[in-house]
């Protein structure tokens, strides 16, 4: 029997090549699998807007050359689903019905764009924004100084929003709940903020003034090629529609695996699940915060990073506790702008 | 920019792998581009064993297959798997992203691909099942989604479709359909590869373009050579070439007999060539080692007859489906007694045509039996080809005799100045005469004295020297840079198109380097392999046989050391293993062939 252990780490992103490098370093002897949806290796998505400044050649978004991966003895299995984890047997299942046995597994699989419910029936008129072929579909559909509608406004849409207006197009934001998600702005800042963003060059519209998204449709021949349309009656015509309501967890293969799940996969502070076997980092998990008696997601590239290598360490016994090191606080510039420390990433 | 893209289907026996290729490449040829293309199969006939189409794409002439290719498709992971290093840094690996049962750690395709080439998953199971009912036409999704991926037009794929299932409209239709199916999957598929179609070359100077096998152009050439009969026997990889002309002849009113065995193929073949019918026959190792005895019966009958050999692994049954080179010798040498003949060897498919056409020529011309070398990866490889408007071969150039004169002795045989004999066929008036195995006088009369024999031995011999200057037959050729140069490559046959690559290569990297293709074996052309060999500091002789057989037949005319590569892979030879020792004998520590040199 081989006494080389399999670490598996589902998820390509920020946390999980900083827990495949950790792993690779604290256990060299080890098997290091990891798995992604993706067909590309590891790329910069905070990088993404530079589509719109003429970058179209997605090789020059990635992070680690091919090479990386063969010298640090990484299998990285891209367009590869896992469908489903058997944590009794410790195998998890693919969707082309491969069955892989890991020692650990490490589940770092992030979060997608998250889209209300009632939005949902015009998803195939809106453009999303979360990997490099929506940047490129879009940066397609937009036309030199074209309009974008950005619903919701989390911190990836405008930070989406700021390059838009830099490359010279015209940029709408509808407003509402989600804007400036994941930072919680208190009712009585919010103005200020919305005002900022005003002065950036963003036109806000609250949605909540105009009786809230009633729908959208293609937009009639000769006009713009989507139309947005208000419950008051009221419309707003661009070339594309972009929802950002925020991101929610992907973890569908994980439902039946014995981890528990909230809204996240829910782990200890260090980072271990409810199964001794599987860990979880980024914004796939809900970490168990005493000082306030429930668990907490935690943002940004910093913390996400922090938590692959934490984990990593973890699996290989480390004992170590999570501590967020990251400033999470939504700042106004002293010239009126708006800035998140989200939108920092080196 | 110009187009140089290399595909590899790789897939099972009955998955339709070679018939995926077979289309895609009659498409890119129809497309207007340059192709070459080479199937491996296995010996198996169906269901199980390994088949790989491999076809490179081109703007400009190439003259083998890429080591890497750009697109990889697995039609069975089990046999592409281990292939799958063989896609290019930044290429495309298409693959079945689906399975029907449970599969074990690493057999799926995904497993298997580098950080560095770009996955592409398709269902190409269900997207068959859904456009044709049935999962047969997966090789055909793929084909279309090949074309809808690369933007290739539709058109081309339909013809070369329609082509293969003439005369089967319902599996055309189904087939259709999958195509469509799958090249809409593949309009809409992403890119991420680097992978780029220029415009086809502008076609010119009137000359057809055809795309065509290197068995088919042998067929081609000795069609439009006039040949009159052929007898055969079937055997692997030289069955096509009667398969092709037993469709075709009787077009043309002539005869094709398939034959009990290789000796009777041969025994006939130097029959209806002793009555004065262009005639030949076709086999491989094994069937020449059955023809050797007739061989020499048609040596010293003085009867022309043409034997196309295509060559594969040996000895015996050996692999049957893998190329080699490695009858050279018994082509030479194998025969009793003093038995030359003359040898000729093409180095591509349009070599096939000219030097089976020019084979009867030669044969009348020197009366004497032509071995035409083949190999198994020059008969089954695909080239684009431009065809001569006329055929360039010449009928029949034997010396016929006027017998009008009378019944007195006709010296079928006679010791001449050039050692080429008058020559008269049967039922000729006056031009009767003893055609016999025996040795015998210049009646042809049984004669065994030795100044006979040794006059009728050089007479042999030394007419064969002549067939070095036969006109409009390329014996040798040299390429690369003139004059004096650091390393050339003496090579023959189908090995030479990856010598040229190779040199090519080793030009670009500040080498200066030569190849000699020698189309002439035998009688071997000393003058110009010689005056070759004075230009070059170091020799290097390729060829896909265990011995260096080639390299031997040199030695023993120049007695000069060469570097002998020679290997038995049962494939072709791999540009890069020419082109590392290329780099080894042109260092400047030099002489890097006295390990090497015989």
């Amino acid at each position: 029997m081989s006494t080389v252990r399999h670490h598996v780490v589902i998820g390509s992103g920020v946390a999980g090549n900083q827990a495949a490098e950790t792993l690779r370093q604290q256990d060299p002897a080890s098997r290091v699998t990891m798995i992604t949806t993706s067909r590309l290796p590891f790329f910069n998505r905070y990088d993404l807007p530079r589509v719109f400044r003429g970058e179209r050649d997605w090789r020059n978004f990635i992070i680690y050359p091919a090479d990386y991966y063969r010298k640090n003895r990484i299998a990285l299995r891209r367009a590869t689903k896992v469908v489903a984890v058997d944590s009794a047997n410790r195998t998890l299942s693919l969707e082309h019905k491969e069955t892989i046995a890991y020692d650990t597994m490490l589940v770092a699989s992030g979060a997608g764009a998250y889209l209300p419910e009632e939005l949902s029936e015009f998803r195939p008129l809106m453009h999303g924004f979360g990997g490099f072929k929506d940047a490129i579909r879009v940066a397609d559909a937009l036309p030199e100084g074209g309009h974008a509608i950005l619903l919701g406004g989390d911190t990836i849409g405008l930070d989406l929003a700021r390059t838009l207006l830099d490359t010279g197009h015209r940029v709408t934001l509808v407003a509402g709940p989600h804007t400036f998600w994941p930072h919680e702005v208190a009712p009585e800042a919010r103005p200020g903020f919305i005002a900022a963003l005003e002065r950036m060059g963003i036109a806000v519209i609250e949605a909540a003034n105009r009786g809230g998204i009633a729908g959208i449709a293609q937009g009639a021949q000769g006009l713009s090629p989507r139309s947005l349309t208000f419950r008051d009656g009221s419309e707003l015509h661009g070339d594309v529609v972009m929802p950002f309501f925020g991101i929610t967890p992907s973890l569908d293969f994980m439902l039946g695996s014995g981890a528990d799940i909230e809204r996240g996969l829910l782990v200890n502070p260090e980072l271990r699940t409810t199964n001794e076997a599987i860990w979880a980092a980024g914004d796939v998990c809900q970490i168990w915060t005493a000082s306030a008696r429930r668990y907490t997601f935690y943002h940004g590239w910093k913390n996400v990073r922090a938590m692959g290598e934490l984990a990593a360490r973890n699996i290989v016994g480390a004992g170590e506790a999570w501590v967020p090191i990251q400033d999470e606080s939504l700042i106004l510039t002293p010239d009126g702008r708006v800035h998140s420390p989200f939108w920092e990433y080196q | 920019m110009s187009t140089d893209i290399q595909f590899a289907i790789i897939g099972s026996a009955g998955d339709g792998t070679i018939a995926a290729g077979d289309i895609l490449r009659r498409a890119m040829a129809e497309i207007g581009y340059r192709v070459i293309s080479f199937d491996l199969y296995p010996a198996e006939i169906r269901g199980f064993g390994k088949c790989i189409a491999r076809l490179r794409v081109t703007s400009e002439q190439a003259y083998s297959l890429k080591p890497k290719s750009d697109v990889l498709v697995s039609l069975d992971d089990s046999h592409a798997i281990p292939h799958a290093g063989e896609a290019r840094e930044w290429g495309a690996v298409v693959y079945e992203s689906g399975s029907v049962s449970a599969l074990a750690e690493g057999s799926h395709m995904s497993a298997h691909i580098d950080p560095g080439q770009i996955p592409y998953p398709l269902r190409i199971r269900e997207l068959s099942e859904k456009s044709t009912g049935s999962a047969r036409s997966r090789n055909i999704v793929v084909l279309g989604y090949l074309a809808g991926l690369f933007d290739l037009p539709l058109e081309p794929f339909l013809k070369a479709l329609n082509s293969k299932f003439k005369g089967k409209a319902d599996i055309a239709a189904k087939n259709e359909a999958g195509l469509r199916a799958g090249h809409g999957e593949g309009r809409a598929a992403f890119r991420l590869d680097d992978i780029r179609f220029a415009p086809p070359p502008a076609q010119g100077n009137g000359a057809k373009v055809e795309m065509i096998s290197g068995n088919a152009a042998v067929v081609r050439g000795a069609l439009d050579a006039g040949i009159a009969n052929f007898f055969g026997y079937p055997i692997t990889p030289a069955t096509s070439i009667m398969e092709r002309l037993a469709a075709e002849m009787p077009k043309h009113g002539t005869r094709l007999l398939q034959t009990e065995d290789e000796i009777a193929a041969i025994s006939a073949t130097v029959g209806a060539g002793f009555a004065g019918a262009r005639s030949a026959t076709a086999t491989s190792g094994p069937g020449l080692a059955l023809m050797a005895e007739m061989l020499g019966m048609a040596v010293i009958a003085e009867v022309p007859s043409v034997v196309f050999v295509s060559q594969r692994g040996g000895p015996s049954t050996g692999m049957p489906t893998k190329t080699e080179q490695s009858d050279l010798n018994m082509a030479v040498y194998g025969g009793h007694g003093d038995a030359p003949r003359i040898v000729l060897a093409p180095t591509n498919v349009e070599g096939c045509y000219r030097v089976a056409g020019k084979a009867f020529e030669i044969a009348e011309a020197y009366q004497t039996p032509v071995i035409v070398l083949l190999d198994l990866y020059l008969s089954n490889r695909y080239e684009t080809v431009p065809f001569p408007a006329k055929p360039p071969f010449d009928p029949d150039k034997s010396r016929y005799a006027d017998t009008r004169g009378g019944p007195a002795g006709f010296q079928r045989f006679a010791l001449t100045a050039d050692h080429i004999s008058p020559r008269s066929v049967p039922g000729q008036f006056g031009g009767m005469h003893v055609a016999t195995g025996l040795e015998h006088n210049e009646l042809g009369r049984p004669n065994d004295q030795p100044e006979m024999h040794t006059a009728m031995s050089r007479k042999r011999h030394e007419k064969l020297k002549a067939a070095l200057n036969h006109p409009d037959f390329t014996v040798t050729k040299r390429f690369g840079d003139e004059g004096k140069v650091d390393v050339g490559i003496i090579s023959w046959g189908s090995t030479f198109g990856e010598c040229l690559e190779a040199m090519i290569a080793a030009r670009s990297e500040g080498i200066r380097c030569a190849a000699m293709k020698v189309c002439m074996i035998w009688p071997f052309p000393v003058e110009a392999v010689s005056a070759f060999m004075e230009d070059c500091g170091q020799v290097l002789v390729p060829e896909l046989n265990y011995q260096g057989q080639f390299a031997g037949i040199l030695q023993s005319h120049i007695p000069r050391p060469v570097a002998r590569l020679a290997q038995v892979p049962g494939a072709p030879m791999e540009v890069e293993d020419i082109l590392c020792e290329i780099r080894r004998l042109a260092a400047p520590s030099g002489a890097g062939a006295d390990k090497q040199a015989v």
